[in-house]
């Protein structure tokens, strides 16, 4: 080769002849070595490590899809698997059993889980605001649509969880969604969720959504808690009366028919006092019709002689009111003790 | 002589792999000759080209998502919403997609003016809690079929707009937060107001149950009580109705006994009866 010039510098013209008559060297000898059978055995070898390029594993729980030319060509299951080597035919191994997750609203690392409002908020039907989120389960039902037929199918799904949820969510109440219809609202977000990805061509399934948590917003949260607190004191507070009624109408009840025995007890004494009386008042009348002065005059003088040692006694002779002033000394008058009285015990009076 | 073969090898290998290609199942091409479109390749697999002379650009064949940036809009009773959309797509016609908007980014940009200017439309034209609640499957469907006509030109499919979220600007939220605690605050009123009327129901309907027993019992127990004062009534009224006088007698000289109490005071004439002997022994 003759020395040129580039832009009038001097090209380095001893290295490079240099330099290619080194490699010139090293590919003759390269030449030699390779003539004859051990050339032969070389390009066999490497024929043969191409060919077994081919050779692939295919996991338990996964699937593999070939392309022939970038041509969809087969599917294999799981096993030690052939196809040809590059560049005719490619494999792509897609795990099929292992289920994925998903997190709305929420994302956990290291076992904790930090909310994300953006996603967590959202509007319901009633024009409140509600915190949810949303944990989905699903796994790849078809490779060759997961693969080939929308990019990057984990995302649209994402997506769709959101826009699955949000609908679902902005056509119930704020109280519907906490509360009766959580599970419905679950259910329904599934589907919806299932139409997305089936309409997207993504081969994806959804094995579960779970609504994790459905909370008001927590500037609110203290306004809900209240809600469920006044609900409780509504319970307490008929639970109570209903206390209340079980002490009373019982106490009541116990209160009547105690009334009704004492009642009974006094009708029933009151009339055997009375046939008492009347027995011993017969008895007497018996005898008083046999003598009666004598007996008259004994009773008389047997009543008198009890009462008056007891008493003190003033004898006036004729008409006492003519020598005595009358003084009544209203001072000294004091109430009293009433005198014990052996008559039958008084009724029981009226009220209770 | 091995040179020319490793000339022509040389060669050979250059041509080839200018004019053979490969396209994937997830893809499709365009080949252009000196910028002209000469064909479109929809069907994956092996296919070849002119070398040199003829470019070969490919497509995705998948269906594409865009992520649209939250824009706010404003709906027909004049609230502003801040809406997300996500909307998915795919390349049906390479050749106008590569003619119009050459490129995803240029096509995004495109579907996104489009899009927002639909939505801008299809929400003016309902109120706020409208497309809260049902009207929003309906606005997306009317917004996907107004892309979809409009982005036919760029050769594009659309699959769907979807709205993704539909907030109130944070602005708005405060008063949002407000209303939902006033109605919180009148819920748990009305179930106190609720608690507090059911137990004083209980407990009035509970003395009621007390009085009306009790009253019962007590008119029960005065009838009984009656029964009794006139069956001895009428039992000494038989015993005594023998000689009424007797009876007299014997019932005062009781009540004597019962009346002087000790220490009481008698004034006694001495004219009366009981003391007729302390004046002589004469009967008088």
């Amino acid at each position: 080769m003759a020395p040129r010039q580039y832009g009038g510098e001097p090209f380095p013209t001893p290295n490079l002849r240099e330099g290619v008559d080194e490699l010139r060297r090293r590919l003759g000898q390269a030449r030699q070595w390779l003539r004859g059978p051990r050339g032969v055995l070389v390009l066999g070898g490497l024929l043969l490590l191409w060919i077994a390029s081919g050779l692939y594993i295919v996991g338990p729980g996964e699937r593999g899809v070939v392309l022939l030319f970038g041509k969809l060509w087969s599917q294999t299951q799981p096993g030690l698997r052939y196809r040809l080597p590059w560049p005719i035919q490619a494999r792509q191994v897609v795990d099929t059993a292992r289920v994925r997750r998903a997190e709305i609203g929420f994302r956990t690392s290291e076992g904790r889980s930090m909310p994300v409002p953006e996603e967590s908020l959202m509007l319901t039907g009633d024009e409140n605001i509600v915190d949810v989120q949303l944990f989905v389960q699903y796994l790849v039902q078809d490779p060759v649509k997961f693969l080939f037929r929308a990019r990057d199918p984990e995302t649209v799904l994402r997506a769709s969880a959101e826009v699955a949820l949000r609908g679902v969510v902005g056509q119930n109440t704020v109280d519907y969604t906490m509360t009766e219809g959580r599970v419905e609202v679950q259910e329904r977000v599934k589907t919806y969720l299932q139409g997305l990805l089936d309409a997207y061509e993504t081969g994806l399934l959804v094995t579960e959504a779970r609504l994790l948590v459905v909370d008001p917003p927590r500037d609110v949260r203290e306004a809900f808690h209240d809600v469920v607190r006044a609900w409780e004191d509504r319970e307490r507070l008929i639970k109570e009366a209903e206390g209340y009624a079980e002490d009373v109408v019982p106490k009541a009840r116990g209160e009547a028919a105690q009334m009704l025995q004492q009642a009974e007890a006094y009708r029933a004494q009151r009339v055997i006092r009375a046939q008492g009386d009347a027995a011993r008042f017969l008895k007497v009348l018996g005898e008083y019709d046999k003598a009666k002065t004598v007996t008259r005059e004994r009773l008389y003088l047997e009543s008198a002689e009890r009462i008056l040692p007891k008493t003190q006694k003033f004898v006036l002779q004729g008409d006492g009111s003519r020598d005595v002033v009358p003084f009544l000394p209203l001072k000294d008058l004091v109430p009293a003790p009433p005198a014990e009285r052996s008559k039958p015990p008084a009724p029981p009076g009226p009220g209770r | 002589m091995a040179r020319i073969v490793i000339g022509f090898a040389l060669v050979a290998f250059v041509l080839v792999s200018q004019s053979v290609f490969i396209v994937g199942e997830w893809q499709q091409g365009l080949i252009t000759q000196l910028g002209m479109p000469v064909r479109i390749i929809r069907e994956p697999g092996l296919d070849v080209k002119l070398p040199l002379l003829q470019t070969l650009t490919r497509f995705d064949k998948r269906i594409l998502i865009t992520d649209a940036q939250a824009a706010e809009y404003l709906t027909l009773d004049k609230k502003r919403l801040a809406v997300d959309h996500v909307s998915r797509w795919r390349i049906r016609d390479p050749l106008e997609f590569y003619r119009t908007v050459r490129d995803e980014r240029g096509a995004m940009a495109r579907l996104d003016d489009i899009i927002f200017a639909r939505l801008r439309q299809e929400i003016a034209k309902h109120n706020f809690a409208d497309f809260i609640r049902e009207k929003r499957e309906g606005i997306m469907q009317a917004v996907t079929a107004g892309t979809r006509e409009m982005a036919v030109p760029f050769g594009i499919e659309v699959v769907d707009v979807r709205i993704k979220r539909a907030d109130l600007p944070s602005e708005v939220q405060a008063s949002v937060y407000a209303r939902m605690r006033a109605e919180r605050d009148r819920i748990a009123k009305r179930y106190r107001a609720e608690g507090e009327e059911r137990a004083r129901h209980i407990r009035a309907s509970a003395d009621k149950d007390r009085e009306i027993i009790v009253a019962k019992a007590y008119e029960e127990s005065q009838r009984l009580i009656g029964e009794g004062d006139a069956e001895a009534v009428a039992i000494y009224a038989q015993a005594f109705g023998r000689d009424p006088e007797f009876y007299g007698f014997l019932r005062r000289l009781e009540s004597y006994e019962k009346i002087f109490a000790e220490g009481a005071t008698v004034i006694l004439p001495a004219d009366s009866d009981l003391l007729r002997y302390l004046q002589g022994p004469r009967a008088q």
